[in-house]
């Protein structure tokens, strides 16, 4: 990342959460053991959550200083957030993931991950078909044999039922 | 002595072992050069996998993977423009022209040698100044400890990231997340809401494979169109003129490579950009004006780089204290495997030592004609599309954290990981410095009770410690160094030097 004049959409609400999170988390390591001794149990969690606390002030800061993001006519800031962080190609991949994990005790390894490949290629833009699935074949193949024999790792059920 | 020489030969007398190396120089090579492809990914995800291995067998392959994938970068720098990893940012700014002018072969074969050199220069100073740290690393108290894992968090933090609030953000949410369970000193729960799932402690494998693999692979889709240009290679193993003409060279930038290695947190992409600063001002007669395919620009970073992997070893095996991020993934192996990285590691598992050199210098041996062959079938792998590439790196990275504890809510895990690691990304915060907390939290918790417990629990007598002690006054004096080093003026002159190699 480099050093920018603008900032990004949606990045003062990212840093207040930031803060909010810290803020919670220094209560939270206070409820370990109160204040009862400098060596307890619950100093080092709330130096550092007081240290997280310090320190997201200073970005949120920091932030709120800079211009806020170029503001486009017709464009809700929404819009602006979705389009920088959240372009159509991150959701649909990231709701593929979360299919693909609970998929993967009912479905097993080999078929979900199969699925998984040939519809994750499709998004990303390889349209061709038989040359996704041939591909995710292989490949598949390759990984299953290297990974039971090589590194004896028990891949999820073959079909799901064992 | 003679332990040692049979333990700094173990890798190549064991023929699997000499596979595993070969294997994973090899699988470098690639790793480093597609771009999208990272060694920390790949480090991270085989951790899992090599879980059930023997510790020598997962060191052996690591090893080979770190060493070719910082060698690997340089190839696509030099053929596609397109830096295949951080630390070959610098190699492209005189291997492209260089492979423009049809010289890409030649411009390979000269990073190729001169990888080599770097590497057994920096595997020297590996070999000759990690016990000699050892020694005085055995004079540390809990406070010293406290003071270096804390320095190394602020390096990792401060060094690569935007700013040092974001890097220090990262490095306490690291150490919080590395509390979260069982107090190991009165197994009292931290952060469990009585759960037992947590008091298990959050995974941190599945939080390395989520921030260094998915949160990646999420940050590509931003860059999914980029298509790589085709060269022309031929002859590609160099003249010995050419390499003898640039020996004096790489000796002065594997020496930088080294140092900056062996600093907590600093990797081989700022070694390269120093290197290639040094060349840029010291060499009085470039065979072509630097950044129009100066042979002086490819010598000197990818020596650098190369020199800076042995180089970060050395904190980690001296101190615990990783050299960069991939030193601090394998920090994490080592926990795994029930090593405990940290001063008496060399002490207590000395073979352990000698085997990590033997398996570098074996490694780096491979590099050479691995590296000087199979450009053909290269080009072919590295254009891999990425819409291929990040739909398998993702199912690699689900199958590893599974395969940890065979357990899915795991996977979970990894996902909320990825998820928090882009976002991270997006706006600028390094990732690096949450795992470094993670892994260093324990260390950090024991060894800050211990301090204060020893001085009964008076702050005031804790923190005159901290300066009555010379070692602690040391470290205190570079962790100040490390903060002052983010003001502006300081800012400024590092602004220079890395403005200066891109013009």
């Amino acid at each position: 990342m480099t050093s920018r004049k603008r900032r990004l959409p949606g990045e003062l609400v990212f840093v207040l959460v930031a803060l909010l999170f810290a803020l919670t988390a220094l209560w939270q390591s206070y409820r370990i053991a109160g204040l009862a001794s400098w060596s307890s149990p619950g100093a080092v969690p709330m130096l550092a959550a007081l240290v997280m606390v310090v320190a997201a002030i200073r970005i949120a800061l920091t932030a709120s200083r800079r211009p806020p993001p170029a503001q486009v006519p017709g464009v809700t800031r929404a819009a602006a957030f979705a389009q920088a962080l959240l372009p159509r190609a991150v959701v649909a991949f990231t709701l593929l993931i979360v299919l693909y994990m609970f998929a993967l005790d009912p479905l097993g390894f080999v078929v979900s991950s199969f699925l998984f490949l040939v519809a994750g290629m499709w998004v990303l833009g390889s349209r061709r078909l038989v040359h996704n699935v041939v591909v995710s074949a292989l490949s598949l193949a390759a990984i299953y044999v290297v990974f039971q024999t090589a590194f004896s790792v028990v891949l999820p059920g073959v079909l799901g039922a064992c | 002595m003679p332990e040692a020489v049979s333990y700094f030969f173990m890798s190549w007398a064991n023929p699997y072992l000499l596979f595993l190396t070969a294997a994973g120089t090899f699988a470098g090579i690639y790793v480093g050069a597609i771009p999208g492809l990272s060694v920390t990914m790949a480090v991270s995800i085989l951790i899992s996998f090599t879980f059930k291995w023997h510790v020598n067998e997962a060191l052996a392959l690591i090893a080979g993977i770190y060493l070719g994938g910082v060698y690997g970068g340089a190839r696509s720098a030099i053929l596609l423009n397109i830096p295949g990893a951080p630390s070959a940012i610098a190699t492209a700014l005189d291997g492209y022209p260089l492979a423009k002018r049809g010289e890409a072969g030649t411009a390979i074969g000269l990073t190729t040698v001169m990888s080599v050199l770097g590497g057994f220069l920096g595997i020297a100073a590996l070999a000759i100044g990690a016990p000699m740290l050892s020694d005085l690393a055995l004079l540390f108290a809990p406070r010293d400890y406290l003071l270096l894992a804390i320095w190394g968090i602020l390096l990792v933090g401060s060094l690569s990231g935007e700013s040092l609030a974001k890097g220090v953000f990262a490095g306490a949410l690291g150490v919080l997340i590395g509390m979260v369970g069982l107090d190991p000193m009165t197994a009292e729960g931290r952060f469990t809401y009585g759960s037992v799932q947590l008091s298990a402690g959050i995974p941190y494998v599945a939080a390395m494979i989520g921030f260094f693999g998915v949160a990646e692979v999420l940050v590509q889709l931003h860059q999914l169109g980029v298509t790589p240009i085709k060269q022309n290679v031929r002859k590609i193993v160099p003249a010995w003129g050419l390499v003898k003409k640039y020996l004096p060279l790489s000796a002065r930038t594997s020496a930088i490579g080294v140092c900056i290695g062996a600093l907590p947190g600093a990797g081989g992409d700022i070694a390269a950009l120093m290197a290639y600063d040094h060349a840029k001002r010291t060499t009085k007669d470039p065979s072509r004006p630097f950044g129009e395919g100066a042979y002086e620009g490819i010598v000197a970073p990818e020596t650098a780089n190369n020199a800076a992997v042995p180089g970060a070893y050395i904190p980690m095996l001296t101190l615990g204290i990783p050299g960069d991020a991939v030193t601090a993934v394998i920090i994490g192996a080592l926990y795994i495997h029930g090593m405990k990285p940290g001063p008496m590691l060399m002490i207590e598992t000395p073979h352990l030592f000698w085997f990590c050199v033997g398996n570098l210098v074996l490694a780096n041996i491979f590099l050479l004609p691995m590296g000087l062959s199979g450009i053909r079938i290269f080009a072919k792998i590295v254009e891999t599309p990425k819409a291929i590439l990040l739909p398998l790196i993702l199912v690699l990275s689900a199958v590893g954290t599974y395969a940890i504890e065979n357990n899915p809510v795991h996977v979970y895990w990894m996902l909320g990981f990825g998820l928090l690691g882009y976002f991270l990304k997006m706006y600028g915060f390094q990732v690096g410095p949450v795992i470094l907390g993670i892994i260093l939290g324990p260390l950090i918790d024991a060894s800050y009770r211990r301090a204060m417990i020893s001085v009964a629990d008076t702050p005031l007598d804790f923190l005159a410690e901290f300066f009555t002690s010379p070692i602690s006054a040391i470290l205190v004096a570079a962790l100040a160094f490390t903060v002052l080093s983010q003001s502006r003026a300081w800012s400024a002159f590092m602004g220079r030097l890395r403005g200066a190699p891109a013009h």
